[in-house]
């Protein structure tokens, strides 16, 4: 026993580093953040004092912060549905054992290694209408003619695909993984017993497969509120303010009108959110 | 018993793939296409798809200056793939190791910094970096890219050396060794895999990140996805630049997929998986 003990005692030079690094580089701006939060410092203009929480009272007060939550519940609701779709089917469709396999899963998982900023310019330059390969050609070859990023509800539409396009092999990670974890003998089993491709699916794998679920949705939720980068570089939350999410409705605030301290209250607003949802998934994921 | 291949789930799903397949595979060839075509012929309309390939714009690429862009991205991911490992590997070793509540607490911590959003963290490291002078550096953005880097390689880390048997180097800590020297000559010489395959996610998520780099720089510490979404906010577009822009930064993304494919599984979904 005095052996194990002295096996389990560290130097705490081990720990030390990491610990301070990431305490100085994570905690204290998060602490900073709620200080920022509650001061009033408008960059271009040079007072800044305490303001307590008015910038609270005026980012859940402005219309703009409520519509910008809504345009944020309308693209995580169709991303996170979408993925878990197609994820649901790709995990299906790749846990059998068939040739190209390797190759097969190589090509899912690409998109998800690949910039966002990078997928967002490709789906920009395949819908413009003047030149993309769908914009300007296949889309008016289907008697659908139209400018799918100027347009108010369809530019939504263009920012879902695409991040359904960059996204969707996270879900299908996790529920492949899943997958993986199920015995093939109840498989073998519904088999003997008659069963189509359809009930085993309905019966077997998808009631196996809600937990996995669960956590991708969770996780998915998270990343939608946050997703900036493919967002910014294809509409910038333009038409207008038809694509303008909460993080693209924050980075105006505080690095367009340079409003640090508004932009700082949205932002806790937004950490709220994550914490709400990260302590719902520890639940399942960490017990 | 029904062969699998005669039941019509089978080519359902198969059909599935090949649709899926085309889903990711066209607007990837549609960019390198674009990649190689003179900026007339980018203008096209309707588009063309058989045309005379030319490098004009990889050669605006790699003659027009870009190339310290390039140079700040590798540097930046670089450093992070060194800073990671050096802070990394002895706090995860530690903490494999280590019983109770710490590494619980700290599990969740990790996986805390992993879900919050960037957002929260950029408005603070922009307003410090701001008050220190240190804005449009590579040092800013090199701390930015730690902030996600570091929690993601501890994590990874860890649990790699959880499944390791822990006999030999109890064995060797009997023997005299100290601590350090047991992570040294016994843990770290089989790790090599691992160690790689965390190098390269790191190497990747610090060369795809634009939130930070965006926000941090503005031109002597522009990034490689900072430079395209500038340029996609010009009015001015030159596609063929842009695609070899975007196709030059595709690279790691290739790279990874072809050489680690089965080994980033995890790191790409730390905290959902397990």
């Amino acid at each position: 026993m005095r052996r194990f003990q002295r096996f389990l005692k560290f130097p705490s030079t081990f720990l030390a580093p990491a610990i301070l690094v990431l305490a100085s580089i994570v905690l204290f701006p998060t602490i900073y953040l709620l200080y920022l939060s509650l001061r009033h410092w408008v960059i271009t203009r040079p007072n800044q004092y305490f303001s307590g929480f008015a910038n609270y009272r005026l980012v859940l007060s402005s219309g703009s912060f409520w519509d910008s939550a809504f345009t944020t519940l309308v693209f995580l609701g169709s991303t996170v549905l979408a993925t878990l779709v197609l994820g649901t089917a790709l995990a299906v469709a790749l846990n059998r054992s068939f040739p190209g396999r390797g190759v097969v899963r190589a090509l899912v998982v690409l998109p998800l290694l690949i910039p966002p900023i990078v997928a967002g310019f490709t789906w920009r330059f395949l819908l413009n209408r003047e030149i993309g390969m769908l914009g300007s050609w296949m889309l008016p070859a289907i008697g659908l003619d139209a400018s799918m990023l100027a347009n108010p509800d369809l530019a939504m539409v263009s920012i879902v695909i695409a991040d359904v396009w960059s996204r969707t092999s996270f879900m299908f990670l996790i529920l492949i993984a899943a997958l993986q974890g199920v015995p093939g003998s109840l498989y073998e089993a519904a088999r003997i017993d008659g069963a189509s491709t359809w009930q085993e699916f309905l019966f077997i794998t998808l009631p196996l497969l809600v937990p996995a679920m669960l956590v991708g949705v969770i996780f998915r939720a998270i990343e939608a509120v946050n997703t900036f980068d493919l967002i910014y570089v294809m509409t910038q939350g333009g038409p207008g303010t038809a694509t303008q999410t909460l993080s693209i409705y924050g980075w105006r605030t505080a690095f367009t009108s340079f409003d640090i301290g508004r932009g700082a209250a949205i932002a806790v607003v937004m950490v709220v959110f994550a914490i709400f949802a990260t302590t719902l998934l520890s639940r399942r994921v960490l017990r | 018993m029904r062969k699998t291949w005669l039941r019509p789930g089978t080519w359902l799903l198969t059909g599935f793939i090949g649709v899926y397949m085309v889903f990711v595979v066209v607007p990837l060839l549609w960019l390198a296409l674009g990649a190689f075509k003179t900026r007339f012929e980018s203008l096209r309309s309707p588009p063309t798809l058989l045309f005379t390939p030319t490098f004009e714009a990889f050669q605006k690429v790699f003659a027009g200056g870009f190339g310290s862009v390039f140079g700040n991205s590798v540097t930046i991911a670089l450093a992070n793939v060194a800073l990671s490992l050096l802070l990394g590997i002895p706090a995860a070793y530690a903490l494999s190791r280590m019983r109770g509540p710490a590494r619980k607490n700290f599990a969740f911590w990790v996986l805390s910094i992993r879900l919050a959003p960037a957002f929260g963290l950029v408005i603070p490291l922009y307003a410090f970096m701001r008050t220190v002078g240190l804005l449009d550096t590579i040092g800013a953005v090199i701390i930015a890219h730690l902030t996600i880097n570091l929690p993601l390689a501890i994590w990874l880390m860890m649990s790699y050396f959880d499944d390791l048997p822990t006999d030999i180097e109890e064995a060797a800590i009997i023997d005299g060794a100290s601590r350090f020297g047991v992570l040294r000559w016994v843990v770290l010489p089989i790790s090599g895999p691992m160690l790689i395959a965390v190098s390269m996610l790191v190497f990747v998520f610090s060369w795809n990140e634009f939130l930070f780099a965006f926000i941090l720089t503005s031109s002597d510490a522009q990034t490689v996805p900072a430079l395209i979404a500038g340029l996609a906010g010009t009015m001015n577009f030159d596609w063929p630049l842009m695609s070899a822009l975007s196709v030059s930064a595709l690279v790691p993304a290739f790279v990874v997929v072809l050489l680690a494919q089965r080994h980033i599984t995890e790191g790409l979904t730390a905290g959902a998986i397990k």
